[in-house]
């Protein structure tokens, strides 16, 4: 396991570390500090696991998918199920956590950034129960088009802000989170929202998130006895999947997928993508805190991207896994925004599950996997969230009034 | 008191921020910025930010930052710094980097966003040594004192004090605690300290001209460019850099 984590200096071999200006420099001290010591505090897990059992209801099912395993005739696939957590998706993992260290730093106020408005929903949710106020930070095309999670997350009592600046989507959200912990570095705690960021956001991220690889072992080993073959997981940022992953990383016969947004297709211009597959055309670079794989030009200067879902149109990658591809750890795949909305009608109609359209890049590649594979062969994808937001994205789709 | 300030390459064009830097370089400025712009400028403001975004979005790049700084640097003899963030530099090849600018003529580069604790890492003040730049540290009233003692041992030049919480832009109140903040950062560090983020008038300068050795206006002469008519412009930023030295001088 050391080699695939997080080294003393705070990097993931050459990538991660803590590019931030001086001025944040104590504030990820603080967090870093609290984090490495309430990760050893009895109490302090043992209040997270009720929360994540009484409060999410956690465990989340993994569910084997007997319809769509028949008709694609090759490996058996199995679904965990990370929608069905309280407010919809993995998010509120790590947001339970992190909301915890903010109560014991005493900070009274919580800012993070939204892409598909699941992270901010399930930020909102979390400081409704701790008392804690809360801002959101959203870019303003992703506040058009996750109009359902905005109305939620004002309905908690958070202030949506959208955010106006680049191209108004996830990246725009998170430099405003981070302008705003600028200004305020003593009394906000910034709950950001995957496994990106300065050092210790990307190993504490996925330190909270790991718990859905955990639950997959000990379930699939009383269903099936075994290890799985696949783990697939869509990545935005990187938490869901390295949630999926860590557990598993030692176990070389598991085969690690990431799927990033395809988009329209591999193809970019001089400042934009039609896609946002870091691994298929980024570079190493440093931005928002961090080194890892960005789309960006060749003057560093980074790249609009495009998804149809607003939780994965980023232009950065988790360091980890960007040092797990080096590592040949894991393997990188991407779906389309067309293969995304079949994937998205084929769950639907064999399993009766809504998928986030997150998610559904998570499918998508299951479903091309399980054609290629043998019966005997298992594989995991992590439903990361239900669809219930993109009602209206899905509505206009299928040409369906609301 | 001596006066920093400070343009965005390229904005609003690329020939209007030479004459700019030109216009600052005969009117008593003591050290002037290039910003060479990013698209993800998280220290900055809403004025910097906007200006590095149409920057971009006119076609700058690094390359072209680069001529208009050697240019700026053959025909004044006001120090320039390079203003940018870290992926500018890292992207372009750090000791590429840092060659340019030497043969550029610049004095030192200011990067907010690569710490002392990289260094081991990336060995940024490294290479700026070996091309003689100064490798301009950015301190701020949060920051501990055994960090200051570090960071007073790499540092040359001077040191960038951020005045206050925040990004880059005009307020209409210094922080209040200005002078205690600067007499503790004084306590470690004994080269020349400059003060930025927030100071827009001469009174505002005055103040803090009491208390550092280089005062930093940025956003306010980016502002009152675009806020200027047309053929004032130029005029308007030499009468307000005249204005805030005689608001300096000692009584």
């Amino acid at each position: 396991m050391k080699k695939y984590i997080l080294n003393k200096s705070g990097h993931f071999g050459e990538y991660g570390g803590r590019y931030v200006p001086e001025l944040l420099i104590p504030v990820m001290e603080e967090l870093e500090q609290a984090f490495y010591k309430l990760k050893k505090d009895p109490k302090f897990t043992q209040e997270l696991k009720a929360l994540y059992k009484n409060y999410s209801g956690r465990p989340t099912p993994l569910y084997f998918c007997e319809n769509l395993t028949k008709k694609l005739g090759g490996a058996k696939i199995y679904l965990k199920n990370e929608g069905l957590n309280h407010t919809g998706a993995h998010k509120i993992n790590h947001c339970l956590g992190q909301a915890l260290i903010a109560k014991h730093l005493k900070k009274k106020r919580v800012i993070a950034e939204t892409g598909a408005g699941q992270h901010g929903l399930a930020t909102a949710t979390v400081c409704a129960k701790l008392g804690l106020d809360c801002t959101i930070y959203m870019g303003a095309k992703d506040y058009e088009r996750q109009k359902p999670n905005v109305f939620f997350m004002e309905r908690l009592g958070a202030k949506v802000v959208p955010v106006q600046t680049g191209g108004k989507i996830l990246r725009d959200a998170i430099n405003a989170a981070l302008r705003d912990l600028i200004a305020h570095p003593t009394d906000t705690y910034y709950l950001l929202g995957t496994a990106c960021g300065p050092h210790p956001y990307p190993a504490m991220n996925v330190y909270f998130q790991s718990i859905v690889g955990k639950e997959v072992r000990t379930q699939l080993k009383s269903q099936e006895s075994r290890k799985p073959d696949y783990l697939v997981a869509c990545v935005g940022g990187g938490s869901n999947a390295m949630g999926l992953f860590h557990e598993f990383l030692d176990d070389k016969e598991v085969n690690l997928v990431a799927v990033e947004a395809g988009g329209k297709g591999i193809k970019e211009t001089d400042r934009a993508c039609q896609h946002a597959a870091r691994f298929q055309t980024g570079s190493k670079g440093v931005v928002e805190g961090f080194k890892s794989i960005f789309l960006q030009t060749k003057d560093g200067q980074i790249k609009e991207t495009h998804s149809i879902s607003a939780g994965l149109d980023y232009s950065g990658v988790s360091p980890q896994l960007a040092y797990l591809k080096d590592l040949n750890r894991i393997q990188t795949s991407y779906a389309k925004d067309n293969e995304v909305l079949e994937a998205h009608t084929l769950l639907a109609k064999e399993e009766g599950i809504f998928a986030a359209l997150e998610s559904c890049h998570a499918m998508a590649e299951t479903i091309k996997l399980a054609k290629k594979l043998p019966k005997n062969k298992i594989i995991v994808f992590n439903c990361s969230g239900r669809g219930d937001k993109d009602l209206f994205i899905l509505a206009k789709k299928y040409n369906f009034s609301l | 008191m001596k006066l920093m300030t400070h343009i965005v390459a390229g904005y609003p064009s690329l020939k209007e921020s030479t004459d700019i830097a030109k216009t600052m370089a005969t009117t008593g400025t003591s050290f002037i910025e290039i910003q060479f712009p990013f698209s993800d400028p998280i220290a900055d403001g809403k004025t910097i930010l906007e200006a590095n975004t149409k920057a971009l979005a006119k076609g700058i790049t690094t390359k072209k930052c680069f001529a208009l700084t050697k240019d700026l640097a053959q025909n004044t003899d006001t120090p320039i710094l390079i203003m940018t963030y870290f992926n500018i530099a890292f992207k372009y090849g750090l000791e590429e980097f840092c060659r340019k600018a030497q043969k550029s003529g610049v004095y030192g580069l200011i990067i907010p966003d690569i710490p002392i604790d990289e260094e081991p890492f990336e060995n940024y003040i490294k290479l700026c040594k070996k091309y003689n730049l100064h490798p301009i540290q950015v301190i701020s009233p949060i920051t501990p004192p055994e960090r200051l003692r570090k960071i007073a041992k790499i540092a040359t030049g001077f040191i960038y004090c951020v005045s206050r919480y925040g990004t880059t832009g005009e307020k209409n109140t210094l922080n209040p605690d200005l002078r205690s903040y600067l007499a503790k950062v004084r306590k470690h560090i004994k080269i020349p300290l400059a003060l930025g983020f927030g100071i827009s008038t001469p009174a505002q300068a005055k103040e803090a001209a009491r208390n550092a050795d280089i005062i930093v206006i940025g956003s306010k002469i980016l502002n009152l460019y675009d806020e200027t008519p047309a053929n004032t412009k130029l005029k308007a930023i030499g009468n307000f850099i005249q204005k805030v030295q005689c608001a300096c001088l000692p009584s």
